[in-house]
């Protein structure tokens, strides 16, 4: 087990590697960088911004930056911020935290559902009530996330049942401690639906192909024979083996649920890693974007690691390989 | 608006008293930025969002009214011009206080602007406070006298204190010698380092979420009843991404104002405003203008072959005039701006009452003067409509854009249309802004683009760089071809004449050849100036909305809730 696990981390730190190696090269070869749009302001001279470059040391090569951010990361850290004037990490560590929180609660959510929806939908495979739900995830699946979070807003706008965005009340500061736990939760529910309206479609769509696959596996069928009671039959025989590829795409989900909502946090002013993400790719602030593709991965290689190792613990024949 | 205070008695504060109905004291205004501020250090902020907290927590010597755009006594409440123009005395306030209670004097003045000046120090203001190529020379006279000379007579001298925060030397003094200034102030500081002289200083600041002022008790300014500004107790600044979610803020009651919006936003607020009571302002053109140019720099150290063959027709004054004359800048008004923008045919906008040049004039739209004017450039029309030059090649040119402003895509594709009833074929190339700016500043690999510019002051002397040939936004030639064209050497000798003219009427006509030129050569071809258009809601008193930045907040410190 310590020898897979340690397998899997290494991989995951070659990733990382890459992952950095890249983005780096694409934002230092794309034409431009931070200080350019100080050209477009007839009171700074082209002097100045020349000092300011080589001051923040952009008028070094792309392998010199490379091995001195390495340099930096290896001795704990990220870079440094050209716009905040200050070091990334302390800059993302709390939007990095906001976006484990709205994609972590999204996640839950969407499993929590997806799971019983799945297994109902399959056990009523080809009945109207599937057909239903097939439309319903369908629609859902056709429907850009943004639009989705922009209806939730309109929503919210019409109603004022929930925020139309933010994180916290500007009263916030002065509630106590179990009214600011409800105004937490009073403005993540709709980024949180948000996204699992992007999620839910696919996960239940897995469920329910994984448990109609078991369900007309050959024990199965012989286990009904032998007059098992369908919930013992689903609960005992049939959802342990249908976990493997939900366990898999359990992995891929959380990938997917960060590239969303990275656009649900511009979208709905949540202050994850996307609006700082976005604003340090218009701006060109190269370590900023680094580290933050660099989180986003992390989340990413963490949420596959964590699959590959639950799918060791509950399938003997990944142990066996 | 303001007058001179009172006398006091000897250990009362000089304090500037504002004219004017008197405001309500108290309250909370909340607005938005669309990005946070990165920082609170006036030495080296950069960006947008960190100079409008900046002048909310600091105070200049003389400031610029956006209202009437001309100066006006702040924390030097008199001063006087001497040796011709060279010399400025000026006279502090007296007994006033750092937000953190510690005292003003001239010390601050004097450390302030040789901070600025420092070339080690890098910070942005260095070159506003270069006259003449040498930087202005401070000089304590007394605990509350500073003297500025100046290597020349400096027709915008006054005008250049507007903006330079003074800073509280006991604070960052010890950073400054230890080479460490470019450090102090992050907007992640705890609020209690950082103090000023500005109407409120920092309260909070919540990462990604919001920024929150509080009023600055120390503040130099009352009100005709003896009250002290500000008014409001708090202004809190949420950080809102983009502009459609802040006016979803606004209407679902989140943000009390919107200091700018786009034109499809105020045309929805518009509909739906008269229901909830939001006050809309739509202030008419700004200090903000687009415009297209053709790339006119020297191109003999590149190889760009293609774009130095179309040189031979951008070099054309027919050829820019014609351009110009077949563009309809009414229909970008109408079309981009809903209505919102004004045409202009030179580079000072109509919001630029001081210097702006009414007598310019502004030619309809008339394909025929322009068929006219090519036909007079040697370009000829062959039978299918296509334009070619006098060696029979086709005029194909492309625009450079960027997608991320959407009113200047969508003003490109009129663009395409409109020159294609010249006969010329027009390609549009979105690229994203920095790699326009790569090009457009550093490769010079384009053959026209479609970019704005924002005045930072009424004053001519911001733009002397954009006009001037050797300027560093001299966007159309940044390597000009020698010897310069006579309408370049023209321009560069007004430009430089005027900033030492002091008689007003002698720089505004200096300044007025300098739109004339403009409008005539087409160097760069003027388009349209959109409107200053924002919203508030309803009960907000103490507003006079200005047309330059920061359009409903410059005054914040007279702001009240009725």
């Amino acid at each position: 087990m310590m020898r897979f696990v340690l397998s899997r981390l290494t991989h995951s730190l070659m990733v990382l590697f890459g992952v950095s190696l890249l983005t780096f090269a694409f934002l230092k070869l794309a034409p431009g960088d931070y200080f350019e749009q100080m050209r477009m302001n007839p009171q700074i001279s082209p002097g100045e911004v020349a000092a300011l470059r080589a001051a923040y040391g952009l008028d070094r090569s792309l392998p010199v930056t490379y091995l001195l951010w390495v340099k930096s990361v290896l001795r704990g850290n990220l870079g440094f911020s050209f716009a905040f004037n200050s070091p990334v990490w302390p800059l993302l560590k709390v939007r990095a935290a906001n976006t484990l929180l709205l994609t972590l609660t999204a996640l839950l959510g969407s499993w929590l559902l997806a799971v019983p929806w799945g297994v109902w939908a399959a056990a009523r495979h080809g009945g109207w009530l599937d057909r239903v739900s097939s439309l319903v995830t369908a629609s859902l699946l056709a429907i850009p996330d943004v639009l989705i979070a922009l209806a939730l807003l309109a929503l919210a706008l019409r109603t004022g049942w929930f925020p139309a965005g933010g994180m916290h009340s500007l009263a916030a500061e002065s509630l106590g401690a179990a009214a600011r736990w409800r105004d937490l939760v009073w403005h993540l529910a709709l980024p949180v639906l948000a996204l699992i309206a992007g999620l839910l479609p696919v996960q239940i769509w897995h469920v329910r192909s994984a448990l109609l696959e078991v369900l007309d596996a050959p024990f199965i069928r012989a286990a009904r024979g032998h007059g098992i009671p369908p919930g013992r039959l689903l609960f005992r025989h049939v959802l342990p083996v249908a976990a493997n590829p939900l366990i898999s795409l359990f992995g891929v989900s959380i990938g997917t649920l960060l590239s969303g909502s990275l656009l649900i946090e511009v979208v709905m002013s949540w202050p994850g890693i996307g609006p700082l993400l976005l604003q340090a790719i218009l701006e060109r602030d190269v370590y900023v974007v680094v580290a933050a593709v660099l989180c986003s991965t992390a989340f990413l290689v963490t949420g596959n690691l964590l699959a590959d190792v639950l799918l060791h613990v509950v399938d003997p024949r990944i142990r066996a390989m | 608006m303001l007058s001179r205070p009172p006398a006091l008695g000897a250990q009362s504060e000089d304090l500037l008293v504002t004219t004017g109905e008197a405001g309500r004291v108290g309250g909370r205004l909340v607005a938005s930025w669309h990005s946070e501020p990165k920082t609170a250090n006036p030495a080296i902020a950069l960006d947008v969002v960190s100079k409008e907290l900046i002048t909310l927590l600091d105070a200049d010597l003389i400031h610029i009214n956006l209202a009437t755009q001309r100066t006006e006594p702040a924390l030097a409440k008199s001063w006087a011009v001497s040796d011709g123009g060279r010399r400025y005395v000026l006279e502090l306030r007296q007994g006033l206080r750092f937000s953190d209670g510690q005292p003003f004097d001239a010390d601050d003045v004097v450390f302030s602007f040789n901070l600025y000046l420092d070339p080690k120090v890098d910070s942005p203001q260095r070159d506003l406070l270069m006259v003449g190529g040498k930087p202005i020379k401070v000089l304590k006279l007394g605990p509350y006298r500073v003297e500025f000379d100046f290597a020349q007579p400096y027709a915008a001298a006054e005008r250049i204190f507007d903006g330079v925060a003074i800073l509280p030397r006991h604070l960052l003094e010890q950073d400054y010698e230890n080479g460490k200034i470019n450090q102090a102030w992050a907007i992640s500081s705890a609020p209690g380092s950082i103090a000023g002289l500005g109407p409120f200083r920092l309260k909070q600041y919540v990462p990604g979420q919001q920024v929150v002022l509080e009023r600055n008790p120390n503040y130099w300014k009352v009100d005709a009843a003896r009250h002290r500004l500000p008014y409001l107790d708090e202004i809190v600044f949420l950080i809102v991404p983009t502009e459609d979610a802040e006016v979803i803020r606004f209407e679902a009651g989140d943000l009390d104002l919107l200091e700018k919006v786009g034109a499809d936003n105020y045309a929805l607020l518009e509909r739906e405003g008269g229901a909830h009571g939001y006050r809309l302002f739509n202030l008419g053109p700004g200090m903000e203008y687009d415009f297209l140019f053709f790339n006119l720099n020297d191109l003999s150290a590149k190889h760009l072959p293609e774009i130095v063959r179309k040189q031979e027709w951008f070099r054309r004054r027919e050829f820019r005039q014609a351009v110009s004359l077949a563009i309809d800048r009414e229909a970008i008004v109408r079309l981009v701006y809903r209505g919102n923008a004004t045409p202009i045919w030179t580079q000072v906008t109509p919001g630029n009452k001081m210097w702006v040049d009414e007598a310019i004039p502004h030619p309809a739209r008339s394909l025929e003067k322009a068929l006219e004017l090519l036909r007079l450039g040697g370009f000829t029309r062959r039978a299918d409509g296509t334009l070619t030059d006098s060696q029979g090649a086709p005029v194909e040119f492309s625009i450079l854009t960027n997608p991320s402003n959407a009113q200047r895509s969508k003003m490109a594709t009129l663009i395409q249309r409109d020159l294609s009833q010249l006969g010329m074929r027009v390609n549009l190339v979105s690229m994203e802004f920095q790699a326009l700016m790569a090009r457009a500043f550093d490769s010079y690999d384009y053959e026209a683009t479609l970019l704005g510019l924002v005045s930072g002051d009424a004053d001519p002397n911001p733009e002397i760089n954009v006009w001037t040939s050797t300027g560093g936004t001299h966007v159309w030639a940044l390597a000009e071809v020698h010897p310069l064209p006579p309408w370049q050497t023209e321009l560069d000798s007004l430009m430089q004449s005027q900033t030492a003219l002091l008689d007003f009427a002698a720089r505004k006509a200096a300044y007025d050849r300098v739109q004339q030129i403009v409008a005539e050569e087409d160097p760069v071809i003027c388009l349209v100036s959109p409107n200053v258009l924002a919203a508030t809601k309803a009960g907000l008193e103490g507003l006079e909305p200005s047309v330059m930045r920061n359009y409903l907040l410059w005054n914040a410190d007279r702001l009240y809730w009725r």
